[in-house]
């Protein structure tokens, strides 16, 4: 593109001591189309995809929300578990820091504390109250609940926290859990369920797609008519029968690996059909035939020749099967068969929000609903604007 | 003629065998569930006091039939559904399956085929709009509309709803009969109190099957659209509406009643949790229940059952329907089976 610019400049020196190499517009232009004829697979979706302004703000989106989940333990002030909650804030409402009050303005923003009371003029019940005389100032990069940053690298700074006391962007729950640093959490179980989840569909769609398409005829009969079979149960209620079998005396390690396991059966048939039909169109190609007639056996020829030849689509089907995973994991533990509780996720904090009680008085349970949609949009964005940059046939189309 | 019949024999044996399948899947799944029957009757008997053996046990069993083998338990199972439309008896509840069903099945059966009814009602004529029309504006706002759709979750939806008319109206607007008509027999008053209520979940069920059938209707309108024969149509003088209808539209038809059934697959799928927020009393909640708290296996199996036999059905029906409107359809009677 700059290139352009910088001949169109240059054209006025062609005499003189310097005398550079100059390209004509056309040089210029054909050296551009042999970069496309050259370029890879990769390098053309990349370039494609960068000039769809909305897919770009979904990634910068994506990107941002992913860091969140990954740095969690250290984004969040205070262990998502019960270990790190405020026993003297239940239910309570989400602190906002401001800079300025009736006793002037500090250029640290800071939150009020609260004060938890029990006597005769509450009725004997507990009241918290905020008291404005007391700021407490937001601090940064502060000791707090040690944690493993990736499940391996030990820390106790967290980004935010106040001198004494606690601060709850988001309220608290029930028991006293921070939301904002359940919701962060929330977003890393997100991730990790929904990549294994991928992982699952697509080695499962690989291995049966891969066989239907590969060897067609009888074979392909068989396995399509038992997918179609299969593809018509409904699937949330059949694994919801499936996750009702999970013993409760699991921990809640193997519950997250076999729910994972589980919602990778949901997204295998789509993928599996996507596998299929490109390879029935691949396999019938003179390299397959060239590869065969050396010699090579079945697994040989799928895995060196065939899978090659379409990875960059399969990714692309990977990413936008990715927020139906999430999704699938948060209907399930919302309904109770899905994660339970010292895991974080959507669905688990969601549960007892139903009750009017919490409908009522304490709304601010739903913020962390926002942070999913987000999550699931720009996915969603991403994933088609992959799908658009991934087919060759898009640019010609319009 | 003969093609039309050859074609519906096949599908209704491919049909058939789709059941069969399904069948044998949620018997294996009902098979699973630690403890059989048996000793459920007696594990209840054992709470009233009186002690049980393991003779009493395979005593109840030889009664109950629950020795025979699993293949022949399994036919006798599919037999008693296909013939006499009988599910037997949950063991848990200790009451026929299609008693305890009643008519909440085909409550749950007529929310999902309005929603989905909607659905295409509001997708087709906005979907061939949005395909036909330059504007960025209301191709944007409709794309980001039904991303939205994708992108929240019936479940999340529902909560936001009664989240906003709780706080707005005090009134979570939850269940599906007030509470004077909840277990009346139906009459017109009964009626007209269902459907001033049902409308909610009709709703929340029908967004985000409306997202996808917006998404397929433009998807297959721009396909068609870009085609010759569109061009060649075109050429003949013939534009606008006139032009959309009588071509493009009707080629788009095919794959759009060839998705009803999986339309309705995605609608049944939010069914339970739609039902669970908003306290519907329908076969979702029901096969929840029977899931999550009571570990029935009976009565769910049942209702995964049913829920498959109507999709089968649907999926029948359109093919029927495609090949009555398609006669390139009648032609591949085995191929085509998408």
């Amino acid at each position: 593109m700059s290139s352009t610019g910088d001949t169109r400049t240059n054209l006025a020196e062609t005499t003189g001591p310097h005398v550079e190499v100059v390209e004509t517009d056309d040089a210029v232009s054909r050296r551009a189309r042999e970069a496309y004829f050259t370029a890879t697979q990769r390098q053309l979706i990349w370039a494609r995809f960068r000039k769809n302004r909305t897919a770009m703000i979904a990634a910068t989106v994506l990107i941002l929300l992913i860091l969140m989940g990954l740095f969690a333990p250290f984004l969040s002030p205070y262990d998502p578990t019960i270990k790190g909650r405020d026993k003297d804030y239940t239910n309570g409402a989400p602190q906002i820091p401001q800079f300025c009050d009736h006793n002037g303005c500090s250029l640290r923003p800071f939150i009020y504390g609260v004060k938890r009371e029990r006597s005769i003029e509450t009725n004997f019940r507990w009241v918290t109250s905020i008291d404005t005389e007391n700021r407490k100032y937001v601090q940064f990069f502060v000791q707090g609940d040690p944690y493993h940053l990736f499940g391996v690298i030990p820390g106790e700074v967290h980004l935010i926290g106040v001198d004494e006391g606690f601060i709850h962007l988001f309220g608290t729950d029930d028991t006293g859990k921070d939301i904002f640093s359940r919701t962060l959490h929330a977003i890393y179980t997100s991730l990790a369920v929904g990549t294994l989840g991928v992982l699952i569909s697509f080695v499962l769609a690989l291995i049966i797609g891969g066989a239907a398409g590969y060897f067609g005829g009888v074979a392909d009969g068989i396995i399509q008519m038992v997918t179609d079979a299969i593809r018509t149960i409904p699937i949330i209620p059949l694994f919801m029968a499936i996750a009702a079998f999970i013993p409760d005396t699991w921990s809640s390690e193997t519950r997250f690996f076999f729910i994972s396991i589980i919602i990778g059966f949901i997204n295998w048939p789509t993928l599996a059909r996507r596998v299929r039909t490109h390879l029935l169109v691949e396999r019938t190609q003179e390299y397959v035939l060239a590869a065969q007639l050396s010699g090579a056996g079945a697994g040989h020829i799928i895995r060196r020749h065939l899978l090659p030849s379409f990875t960059s689509y399969i990714i692309v089907d990977l990413v936008i099967s990715f927020p139906y995973i999430v999704l699938s994991e948060t209907a399930l533990s919302f309904i109770g068969l899905g994660l339970k509780d010292p895991v974080n996720s959507l669905g688990v904090m969601l549960q007892n929000t139903t009750s009017a009680d919490v409908l009522l008085n304490y709304q601010w349970y739903f913020i962390p609903v926002f942070f999913f949609i987000a999550l699931v949009l720009a996915f969603v964005f991403v994933g088609d604007g992959l799908r658009d940059a991934a087919d060759p046939y898009a640019s010609s189309k319009k | 003629m003969l093609h039309f019949l050859q074609f519906a024999a096949v599908r209704a044996a491919m049909a058939l065998f789709t059941l069969l399948m399904v069948s044998l899947i949620v018997f294996t799944l009902m098979e699973l569930v630690p403890g059989n029957c048996a000793e459920r009757y007696l594990a209840f008997k054992n709470t009233q006091g009186s002690g049980i053996s393991v003779e009493d046990i395979e005593a109840e069993e030889r009664r109950l039939g629950l020795d025979r083998p699993f293949l022949v338990r399994w036919g006798s199972w599919v037999g008693n559904v296909f013939f006499r439309g009988e599910f037997g008896d949950s063991c848990i509840l200790r009451l026929n399956i299609n008693d305890l069903l009643g008519d909440k099945f085909l409550i749950s059966l007529g929310i999902c085929l309005t929603a989905l009814a909607l659905a295409y009602l509001i997708a087709i004529p906005v979907g061939i709009i949005s395909a036909s029309s330059n504007s960025a504006m209301l191709n944007g706002s409709l794309r980001f509309v039904s991303y939205l759709g994708l992108a929240m979750p019936n479940f999340l939806l529902a909560l936001i709803i009664m989240l906003i008319s709780t706080v707005v109206w005090g009134d979570s607007l939850t269940g599906l009969f007030s509470n004077e008509y909840r277990d009346a027999d139906w009459s017109w008053d009964r009626v007209k109190d269902f459907l001033s209520r049902a409308w909610l979940p009709v709703f929340i069920l029908g967004w985000s099957a409306t997202a996808f059938a917006l998404q397929t209707v433009r998807a297959l309108m721009l396909d068609e659209q870009s085609k010759l024969y569109v061009t060649a149509a075109r050429a003949r003088g013939l534009f606008g509406r006139r032009l959309l209808w009588r071509y493009p539209a009707r080629h788009a038809l095919g794959p759009i009643v060839n998705s009803l059934g999986f339309d309705l697959n995605r609608i049944f799928n939010e069914l339970p949790i739609v039902a669970l927020i908003l306290t519907l009393t329908e076969a979702g909640a029901l096969l929840l229940e029977a899931l999550a708290r009571s570990n029935d296996q009976q009565l769910a199996g049942a209702i995964i059952f049913l829920l498959t036999a109507s999709i089968v059905t649907v999926n029948f029906l359109t093919d029927m329907a495609l090949a009555l409107i398609d006669p390139r359809m009648r032609k591949s009677v085995m191929g085509g089976a998408a």
